[in-house]
Order: C-alpha cells, then sequence, then structure tokens
C-alpha cells in the first residue's frame, strides 16, 4: 500500500494565503460533503480499471468550500506506480495534472484524496499519516473510503473521514505514548470523524437519469438479494482475527511495560526509603546527610511501546465489526424475507 | 667393532687376498660393510645438519693433526702438550661423543700415540738424544696415555686386533689411507642403494655380501687410478692437509656404531641361544620410536630374528615374543594415527597374527598376558610353562580397527575396495579363533572384549541362510557349498549367546551398550521387531545415549533407524515413523549415521574435527541405504498425515506430524511446472496428492511401481510382504482420507460402495468407520441392516469454524486485557476510567 506525499506544499503555500487572504479561515469544520456524480463515477472507474483484489487505488481530489460544506467537484486518480521506476515523480505529476485541469477551467484546489478498501480495512497508520499531513496543509480537507466490494453487493458505499481535532493534536506533539494519550483522553471512538456525504448532479444530468431509467429494461440479477453470505462473512472473520492477533500482541507488549514499570517503581521507592533511613540515621549521629543523586538517571524508565497503533487497530477492529454487523442484520433481513416469500409460494 | 678398519685399505687387501676361499671371519668383515656404508652416509648427511658435532670434531682433528706432526719431529714437549689440549678438547666434546660414540680417528691417534711412545721408550739410543725437556714430556705423555688409554681398552684392542691380522697396514702408508678415506666416501655414495636393501639383512644375505665384495673389489681396482684425481674433490681441508702434511688419518670421519649393527654381529660365530636372540630383540627394540630409526628395516630385523630363532629351535617362547614385537612394529610403521595401513601391510600383519593364534593353540603352556613384567617373563626354559608379555587381544582389536581404516579410506566403488573386504572373512576367523583361545584361558573382560568384536562383525549383515530355512526352502535345490554354510549356527544364536554373556559379565558400561544396540540391530534387521524393540525400551538407551560418545551415539542412530526400517516392515507405521522421526528432522541423516560428512564451511569445523569426524565413518559395507531410509520415512509419514490433515482442515491449532514431510509438499508445490515424478520424493509427493483425493489406486501406482521398486523396494528381504502391506495401507487410509474430506457432501454411504471403491473386505471397511467413529473423527452412526453409513453433519461449517477461533482468540484477548488492568488498579490505575470521565 503506498500512500503518496498528497498535499502538495507548493499548492499547499499558497493555498493558505488565498485562505488567509479570503473570507475566513475556516471556523466552522466541515459540515457536509457535497459529490458530484462525476467523482462517484470516476472513482468507481479507477477502481473497476486498476483496482483487483486487495489492491488498494488512490487518487487525489478536488474542489472547493461554500460556507460549511465542501463541495467536491472533481477529482483524478493516481497512478499505480511499482517500486521499479523510481524516476517517477509523484509532485511533479500532481503538479501537471492540476495545471492541465485549470487550463480546461475545472475547479484545481485540492481538497483531500481517496482511497479503495478492501472489506472495510482502511485504518492504518499510513492513512493517519497522511492524513494528518492534509488537515494540517489543507484544513478542510477529507478523505473518501470507496468500499468496492460493498457496492457490488448492491449498495453504494462511499464514506468521508476526517481527523478530530484532539487526534490532529496528538499527532501535531507526536506524542504516542501511554500517558500522552491518556492525557488527551482519546479513544479509538474518537479518532476519526465521519462527515456526511451528499451526491449531487446537476439538474440536466438527473433529466438525463429520469430518462434513462424509463427506457432501461429491469436489470435479472439482484445483487441486493443474495442471499449467499459465508464467503463474505469468512474474509471478514479472517481479518477481523488477524487484527485481533496483532491487538493481542500489543496488549502483551503494554503488559510487560507496565510490569516493568512498576516492578522499578517498586525499586525506586525502596531505595528513596533506604536512603531517608540512612539520613536521619546520619543526622541522629550528627554526619551530614547523603549527597543527592540522580535517581532519574539510576531508574531509567523502560521504553514505552507507542500506544497509537493499538488504537488503530482498535479503530479498524471496531470498524470491521460494524461491518459485519451491518452485513449480518442485512442478511438476516434478507433471510426473513426469503423465508416469508418462501412460505407464501408453497 | 672398529670401523674405521672395516672400511679402510686394510681390509680392503685383506679380501683382495682372501676374497676366494670365504672364511667366516672374511664373511664377517664383509658382512659388516653395508651396514657400515649405510652408516657412513648417514654420517654424511648428518654432519650438515649438526654443526656442532662438526665443529668438535673439527677441532679434534686440528689437535690431533698437530701431535702427528710433532710425532714425526720427534718433539715430546709439543706433543705432551697437545695431548694435553686434546683431552680437554674431548672432555668439551662428550656430549657428541656420548651420542655418537668414539670417533675412530680418536682411538686411532691413542693407539698410535702409545705404540709410538712405547717404540721410543724402547729405543735407548734415542732418548739419549733427547734434550731434557723432551725426555721429561716423554715419560710423562707415556705414563699419562697409559692410564688414559684404560679408558678406551675395548675400541683399541679391537683396533689393534685388525690392525695384527692385516699384514699390509703396518706399514702406514699414508697416502694409500687418504685415498682409501675418499675412496669410502665416494663408494658409500655408489652402493647407496645396495647398502639401504642389505642394511637389514642377517641370515641371507651372505652371498649378497659376497657379490658386494666382488663389486667393492671391483670398483677399487678400476677407480684406483682415477683417486689421485678424486683426492683433489675432496674437501679441501683434505687436500691441503694431504698435501703440506701428508696426514690423511685425521681426516677420517668416525663412525658411530648404531644399535643395530650389533646383533648383527652375534651372528659372526657366536654361539645362538635364547639369551643372545633376547639381548638382539631388546636392542633392535631400543631403537623403536627413535628418530632416525628406519622402520621398515626394522620389521625385516625382527622377521630375520624370528627366522634365526626358528632355525635353531629356540622354544615357542621367544618366537611368541619376537611375533608380539613385529606385528607392533608393524603397526607402529605409520605414525601417524590417522593415516591407515597399507593393506599389503595389513595382510602380512593378519598373517603375523594368525601364526602367533597357531603357535599359541599348539602350545598349551604359554602365558601371555599385559601384566607380566619384563623381568618376570620366561622365553627360555621350556620345562616350564613360557610367560610372554604381550596382550594379544590388544593386537588383534588393532589389527580390526586398521582394518576398519583401510575400508574407509578405500573408494567403494573401486575393485579394491572388494578385494579388501575379502579379507573381512580373515578377520572374523581370527576373531573367532582368538574368542576360542581366550574362552579358554583369558579373563572376563578380555572375553567380553573379544566377544564385542565378533558381535560388531555380525550384526549389520543378515542370516541368509537362517532367513532362507525359515521359509522352509532348506534342503530341496541347495548345493553342496549351500548346505555346508548352513551347518554353521544362525547367527541369532551366536548373537544371543555372546550378547547374554555380556550383559551378564560386563563391567564397562560401554561395551554393554554396545553389545544391546548391536543385538536390537541384528534382531531388527531380521524383523524381530518385537524382540527389538523390548529390548531396545528395556535397555533404557534413549534417556541417556547423550551422554556416549559419538561413536557409540553413531551406532545408536542406526540402530534406531534400523528399528525404524523393521517396524515399517511389520506394517507398523508409526513406530517406523516415530522412530525415523529424529534422524530425518535434523536433515543431517548422513551426519548421524556416519556415512558421511555434510559439506559445512570451515568455521564450524576445522581440519583438525573433521579428521576426527572422518575418522567415526562407518566403512561403506555397513552402510544403511539413505533413500530407503527416506522413503521409508516419507511413505510412514504420508500415511500418518493426509488422513490427519484431512480431518483437522479447518483445525486453527493442527499441529505438523512431519515437518519434513510438509516441506517436500511445499517443495512440490513450488514447482510451476509439474511433469511425471522422477525421483523418489517426486514419488511420495505425488501418491500424497492423490491419497488427499482419496484416490487409492494412483497413490499405489505411484508409490509401488518400476522405478520405485528398483530404488527402494526391493532392497527389503522380504519385498513381496512389504509390499503387500503397502498396498493394504494405502487402501485404509485413502478411505479414511476420503471420509474425512468428503463426508460433508454425503448424507449417507453405502458400505458396499466403499469395499468397491477401495477394494477392500467389507469387515474391513466396517472396521475402519467403526473405529473413527469410535474415536470420535467420523460423526456418522452405521446402519446395519442396509450397511450404509449416515453422516450427522455435526461438524461446524468453515464459518462456524472461524468463528470459534475467534472466540478463542478473544476470550484471550479479554484475559490479557483483564491483566493489564489488575495492574493498574493499583498505583496506576486510570486509563482505563478514561471512558466514563469523557462521558459524564
Amino acid at each position: 500500500m503506498c500512500f503518496g506525499p498528497f498535499p502538495l506544499h507548493q499548492t499547499m503555500a499558497s493555498r493558505k494565503e488565498s485562505a488567509a487572504s479570503g473570507s475566513s479561515p475556516l471556523e466552522t469544520p466541515v459540515k457536509q460533503i457535497q459529490i458530484d456524480g462525476l467523482v462517484v463515477l470516476k472513482i468507481i472507474k479507477h477502481y473497476q480499471e486498476e483496482g483487483q483484489g486487495s489492491e488498494v487505488v488512490q487518487g487525489v481530489l478536488l474542489g472547493l468550500v461554500v460556507e460549511d460544506s465542501l463541495e467536491i467537484t472533481n477529482c483524478f486518480p493516481f497512478p499505480q506506480h511499482t517500486e521499479d521506476d523510481v524516476d517517477f515523480d509523484e509532485v511533479q505529476y500532481q503538479m501537471e495534472m492540476m495545471r492541465s485541469l485549470r487550463h480546461v477551467n475545472i475547479d484545481h484546489l485540492h481538497v483531500g484524496w481517496y482511497q479503495s478498501t478492501h472489506y472495510g480495512s482502511f485504518v492504518s497508520r499510513a492513512l493517519l499519516d497522511s492524513q494528518f499531513s492534509y488537515q494540517h496543509a489543507i484544513e478542510e480537507s477529507v478523505v473518501l473510503i470507496y468500499d468496492p466490494i460493498k457496492t457490488a453487493q448492491g449498495s453504494l458505499c462511499l464514506k468521508a473521514y476526517r481527523l478530530t481535532p484532539k487526534l490532529m493534536e496528538i499527532c501535531k506533539e507526536k506524542d504516542f505514548s501511554p500517558e500522552g494519550l491518556k492525557k488527551a483522553c482519546i479513544g479509538f471512538e474518537i479518532m476519526f470523524e465521519e462527515v456526511p456525504i451528499v451526491i449531487k448532479n446537476s439538474h440536466l444530468i438527473n433529466v438525463l437519469l429520469l430518462d434513462l431509467q424509463e427506457k432501461s429494461t429491469v436489470a435479472d440479477k439482484h445483487e441486493l438479494l443474495n442471499l449467499s453470505s459465508s464467503n463474505h462473512l469468512e474474509k471478514s472473520l479472517q481479518l477481523l482475527m488477524d487484527r485481533v492477533d496483532d491487538m493481542n500482541q500489543d496488549i502483551g507488549k503494554y503488559n510487560t511495560y507496565c510490569r516493568n514499570l512498576s516492578k522499578q517503581q517498586q525499586q525506586k521507592q525502596q531505595y528513596l526509603q533506604r536512603r531517608q533511613q540512612e539520613n536521619t540515621q546520619r543526622q541522629s549521629r550528627g554526619e551530614p546527610p547523603l549527597p543527592e543523586e540522580d535517581i532519574s538517571k539510576m531508574f531509567k524508565p523502560p521504553q514505552a511501546p507507542p500506544r497509537m497503533d493499538t488504537l488503530l487497530i482498535a479503530g479498524q477492529v471496531n470498524n470491521y465489526c460494524q461491518n459485519i454487523k451491518e452485513f449480518t442484520s442485512q442478511n438476516l433481513g434478507k433471510l426473513f424475507m426469503a423465508e416469508a416469500l418462501q412460505g407464501h409460494s408453497s | 667393532m672398529s670401523r674405521f678398519f672395516a672400511t679402510g685399505s686394510d681390509s680392503e687387501s685383506e679380501e683382495s687376498s682372501s676374497a676366494d676361499e670365504i672364511t667366516p671371519k672374511a664373511t664377517g668383515t664383509t658382512f659388516n660393510k653395508p651396514a657400515l656404508l649405510l652408516s657412513d652416509d648417514e654420517e654424511d648427511t648428518k654432519r650438515v645438519v649438526r654443526s656442532a658435532k662438526d665443529k668438535r670434531f673439527e677441532e679434534l682433528t686440528n689437535i690431533i693433526k698437530t701431535i702427528r706432526n710433532a710425532m714425526k719431529i720427534r718433539d715430546m714437549s709439543k706433543c705432551l702438550e697437545e695431548f694435553e689440549q686434546l683431552y680437554r678438547a674431548f672432555l668439551k666434546s662428550k656430549t657428541i661423543v656420548d651420542k655418537e660414540g668414539v670417533p675412530q680417528f680418536y682411538i686411532r691417534l691413542l693407539a698410535d700415540l702409545e705404540d709410538y711412545l712405547n717404540q721410543l721408550w724402547e729405543d735407548k739410543e734415542g732418548k739419549k738424544k733427547m734434550n731434557k725437556n723432551n725426555a721429561k714430556a716423554l715419560s710423562t705423555l707415556r705414563q699419562k696415555i697409559r692410564k688414559y688409554n684404560k679408558d678406551f681398552e675395548t675400541e683399541i684392542a679391537s683396533y689393534k686386533e685388525v690392525l695384527n691380522s692385516s699384514t699390509n697396514v703396518i706399514s702406514l702408508c699414508r697416502c694409500q689411507d687418504e685415498e682409501s678415506e675418499s675412496d669410502d666416501d665416494e663408494d658409500s655414495e655408489d652402493w647407496g642403494s645396495d647398502s639401504v636393501d642389505s642394511g637389514g639383512e642377517s641370515e641371507d644375505n651372505e652371498g649378497a655380501a659376497a657379490s658386494l665384495a666382488v663389486v667393492f673389489l671391483k670398483k677399487y681396482k678400476d677407480g684406483r687410478r682415477k683417486r689421485h684425481k678424486k683426492i683433489e674433490q675432496v674437501e679441501e681441508e683434505v687436500d691441503e692437509d694431504g698435501e703440506a702434511e701428508e696426514g690423511g688419518w685425521e681426516k677420517v670421519k668416525g663412525g658411530v656404531p648404531l644399535v643395530k649393527e650389533k646383533p648383527k654381529m652375534f651372528a659372526k660365530g657366536t654361539e645362538i641361544n635364547s639369551a643372545v636372540v633376547i639381548k638382539k630383540l631388546t636392542e633392535i627394540l631400543q631403537a623403536r620410536g627413535k628418530k632416525g630409526t628406519d622402520r621398515a628395516a626394522q620389521i625385516e630385523l625382527l622377521h630375520a630374528l624370528s627366522g634365526i630363532s626358528n632355525e635353531n629351535n629356540l622354544g615357542q617362547g621367544i618366537l611368541v615374543k619376537i611375533k608380539f614385537n613385529i606385528i607392533a612394529s608393524l603397526y607402529d610403521y605409520n605414525t601417524n594415527l590417522a593415516a591407515f595401513m597399507k593393506p599389503e601391510m595389513w595382510k602380512k600383519c593378519l598373517e603375523c597374527i594368525d601364526e602367533l593364534l597357531d603357535i599359541l593353540f599348539e602350545n598349551n603352556n604359554i602365558f601371555i598376558g599385559e601384566n607380566i613384567a619384563e623381568d618376570s617373563e620366561n622365553l627360555a626354559i621350556s620345562d616350564q610353562p613360557f610367560r610372554v608379555r604381550g596382550c594379544i587381544l590388544t593386537l588383534v582389536e588393532r589389527m580390526d580397527e586398521e582394518f576398519t581404516k583401510i575400508m574407509q579410506n578405500t573408494d567403494p566403488h573401486s575393485q579394491e575396495y572388494v578385494d579388501n573386504l575379502k579379507d573381512e572373512g580373515r578377520v572374523c576367523g581370527i576373531i573367532d579363533r582368538l574368542l576360542q583361545y581366550l574362552e579358554s584361558k583369558g579373563s572376563t573382560e578380555e572375553v567380553c572384549r573379544i566377544y564385542l568384536r565378533r558381535i560388531m562383525h555380525t550384526y549389520y549383515k543378515f542370516d541368509y541362510k537362517a532367513h532362507r530355512r525359515s521359509l522352509g526352502l532348506q534342503g530341496e535345490t541347495k548345493s553342496e557349498q549351500d548346505q555346508e554354510e548352513s551347518e554353521g549356527e544362525d547367527s541369532a544364536i551366536i548373537m544371543d549367546r555372546l550378547c547374554k554373556f555380556i550383559y551378564a559379565k560386563d563391567r564397562t558400561d560401554r561395551i554393554r551398550t554396545c553389545a544391546i544396540l548391536c543385538h536390537i540391530y541384528h534382531h531388527a534387521l531380521h524383523s524381530r521387531w518385537y524382540q527389538a524393540r523390548d529390548l531396545m525400551l528395556m535397555s533404557h538407551l534413549q534417556d541417556n545415549i547423550q551422554h556416549a560418545d559419538p561413536p557409540v551415539q553413531i551406532l545408536y542412530n542406526r540402530t534406531m533407524v534400523q528399528l525404524g526400517i523393521c517396524a515399517f516392515r511389520q506394517g507398523m507405521i508409526k513406530d517406523a515413523h516415530n522412530a525415523l522421526l529424529d534422524i530425518q528432522s535434523s536433515g543431517r541423516a548422513k551426519e548421524l549415521l556416519g556415512q558421511g560428512l555434510l559439506m559445512r564451511n570451515m568455521q564450524e569445523r576445522n581440519a583438525e574435527q573433521e579428521k576426527i569426524e572422518k575418522r567415526r565413518q562407518v566403512p561403506f559395507h555397513m552402510h544403511i541405504n539413505l533413500e530407503l531410509l527416506e522413503c521409508v520415512y516419507l511413505v510412514s509419514a504420508m500415511l500418518l498425515e493426509i488422513p490427519y490433515m484431512a480431518a483437522h482442515e479447518f483445525d486453527a491449532r493442527r499441529r505438523m506430524i512431519s515437518k519434513q514431510f510438509h516441506h517436500q509438499l511445499r517443495v512440490g508445490e513450488r514447482q510451476p511446472l509439474l511433469g511425471p515424478p522422477e525421483s523418489m520424493r517426486e514419488h511420495v509427493v505425488a501418491a500424497s496428492k492423490a491419497m488427499k483425493m482419496g484416490d487409492w489406486r494412483t497413490c499405489h501406482s505411484f508409490i509401488i511401481n518400476e522405478k520405485m521398486n528398483s530404488k527402494v523396494w526391493d532392497l527389503f528381504p522380504e519385498t513381496q510382504c512389504v509390499r503387500e502391506m503397502l498396498v493394504r495401507k494405502i487402501q485404509e487410509e485413502s478411505l479414511r482420507t476420503y471420509l474425512f474430506t468428503y463426508s460433508s457432501v454425503y448424507d449417507s454411504i453405502s458400505m458396499e460402495t466403499l469395499s468397491e471403491m477401495f477394494e477392500l473386505e467389507l469387515p474391513t471397511v466396517h472396521s475402519i468407520i467403526s473405529k473413527m467413529i469410535i474415536n470420535e473423527e467420523l460423526m456418522a452412526s452405521l446402519d446395519q441392516p442396509t450397511q450404509t453409513v449416515v453422516m450427522h453433519r455435526t461438524e461446524p461449517t468453515s464459518l462456524q469454524n472461524m468463528a470459534l477461533q475467534l472466540a478463542e482468540k478473544l476470550g484471550g484477548l479479554v484475559e490479557n486485557n483483564e491483566r493489564v488492568f489488575d495492574l493498574k488498579q493499583g498505583v496506576y490505575g486510570g486509563y482505563f476510567n478514561r471512558g466514563t470521565r469523557t462521558r459524564p
């Protein structure tokens, strides 16, 4: 999986200037995202053409902020490139792309990026870092997550996420220690915030669609009504299990850390007590107290394992659970429906 | 014996005079010659190396030169002065003299000087003419030399003896002397090769010596002309001295009588009795292990000595003693322990031991033992029992070891190896004879040792005649030879007898361990699985074999492998697999069985270690076929693993039974293009794949076919039984695999169909399925009236399996989490309270 350095600093600088000189520096965060139908189709097409299996496709979103909503009016894909063509310059490519788009009078403002996902697995460190740098540079930017599998099952799945301000702060400070996270009171539930999406087409297109709807024959196959579930569930479970394993490992690490820490604390306490006793004895004997020693040097606290990954895993697990829950509830509904139908027909 | 005279012109002339009639005396001198020349030769080479000796001797010769000059001019005071100097110089070079013997020129001077002084003493007239100083010096010198010469009495006497016997010498023609000296040098070179050969001969070299004398004379005459020229080529010093002072005497290089010269001398007329022979023997033996000793010559000498003692009927005691020493020196021939004896040498040794055993069997009154001290030996007195120091058991053991070494160092695919291997019978013969001997005479420990040797030569051989007899084929199509062969005891009975003796009597743990292992091996080799297994279990060797030394461990490994193969032949697949698992899983079977070294980089073992490891190798004729071993292992692994894999397809905690088998499977899967199997492994992999599908026919055709027969199965003694067993096993295990794999698609299946599919009898199918049901491997029940298996479908689906796994994992997660929380509750609580705090 590769996450290109999407937020372009050059453009960002100019954007910041324009934002600063513009009306307001985004006092209200983006409340809603309005996506052009074109963008949706382009993303789907991109995945269809280039993404296979668990491969992930990415691209850049273009648009502009209107009041408290972000309008995404266009996008362009980011080419898959392998390790071996080193001379591929991503920044150059983006610049070129955006310049060309501007020439044909298309919105050329960078407002985020999109990414496809495999069974809802996208909560990762790479995504976090990427999105952080985006939001850091372009405050209103979002990441669109497109789930091709669910879409193939009949319901378009496109979600927009932003990092919460809290997480932004933590990322800014780069303090992922247990203490830091504790202080920030951050949990996996409040790492990302989902922004509602509205898909909006121009009236002309709506008219055309209505026109087409009447003309088109009804599709014979309704993916939506597919009753088989085990395949999807198995895959999800497998992924979920992997994450749980990771989680288990992390907890184990943290556990040992805690134990080491407490052991050391005890030692430290003992040492201090001994020291104090000795000092009181010395005082009673009229001797000068022992010189102060740097205790922190003597008892170096063990290296704390970074907790961010655990949080991310938890987020991912949560995500999987949501997915599975959703899927199973839908499936249950379908099964009941099918039963009812069967009962009716027989 | 004076060496100077032996080579000097005097003896030369003596020979010329008495060459025709070979008097005993002449024989003696001529006989001595080659050896002397040899030693001279030796000395010449030594001179280059030993500068200390050179220096000393040069000093001596220089002084002697001045003395002789003084003698010529009758300067007695000078003579005295120089003599004292000489005396001191001689003392200084005492260490060298001790090593080399008294130099000849020194003796010669002493003798001459004394003669000369006596002469002067008697010459009253001359004495009167002398001045006072000289006269005084003369008397002092005369007294001194008389006293001094007492120390060298024997040498001087022998010198004079030769002097007197040869009339020509007295003229003391210096020139000729000098010639003969240089001649000596020259000739010794010419005769170099002859002298080496004849150097060691004592008895039968009369003729050779005579011819040698002829050669010498001829040369002498021919060379006489050249000699004057030759003199010039001799060292400058000699040249100068010879011309300037006409004193060639000094330059004679004194020969040092070597130890081995002496024994030869005793042939000269002395009465050969046992004492003399023993003395000679000790003399020869003293040279043993010394640096300059020619070991080949020593062996020759000893042989000759045994011949002499035989001729002279000195009794068996001495003969035995000599034989012992011959064998010992044969072993000594190679100084390096790692090097192996030459087969010829070894064969000689074999003969010697054979003869020795002959003697021992013929003469009941010979006692041999290591603990008989040298001085309490009785070699000669024949009315008492002979007592000889020496251990024939050790010799035989060494001989056996050398045999192993020879086999190790011979290319196993050459004719030479076969030839060498033919001697194994003789080795066994000797061991057998020694065994008989020791059974009557030896101590228990010795008997144990020789029993072990016997066992070592028996355990790995398959007893074909017993096998045939057990098949009941005996007597019908037998040739006479076969009949004769089958007369002997069954090796099983022999093994049993010998091993049981060792179990009962042995007190060193090692011999017992080896005996047990060999016994097990032998049992296993002859398919007596239960005896072998019971013995292995009773011995508890598995627990403590890691403390044994590497050769025993190798034997243990061999035994385990043989046990495994035996179990396989008997159709006990699981046992076979367990026995072979340790050896095969390491991937170093070759090394563990001592059948070859693995290629490893030099960091892991240096040359020294490699040598040690090489010495541990098992000779080729005892090897266990590694391909057979691997095949047996893989096939047993297949028969175990494939049904297991089918049964536990969804089990997350499935364990591999055999890592190596899985490795082979993976290797097979990695192949991009799968052709028909070639190697044994490919066959097994292909068969496994077929078995996975429950296709026993394909599996069968992969396991048992022409290729596999020739590669593996034909190596078993009872090939047909093994093959039948294998087919049966393949059918059964395929049936099990089939049921495991496809039970989910059946609601019920008729046993009759199954029995047709797998060509098994109905009762067998019934029993297999019943077993599976009882073991809760198959969720089904048998419907007796219709003879069908009804599936219950209680096995969870894969999704359910996954869910179960997930639940398990989550349980672990929760547990871990709680552990963290337990820690937190104390001092550092609060992390998990975050939720409550943030959400009011």
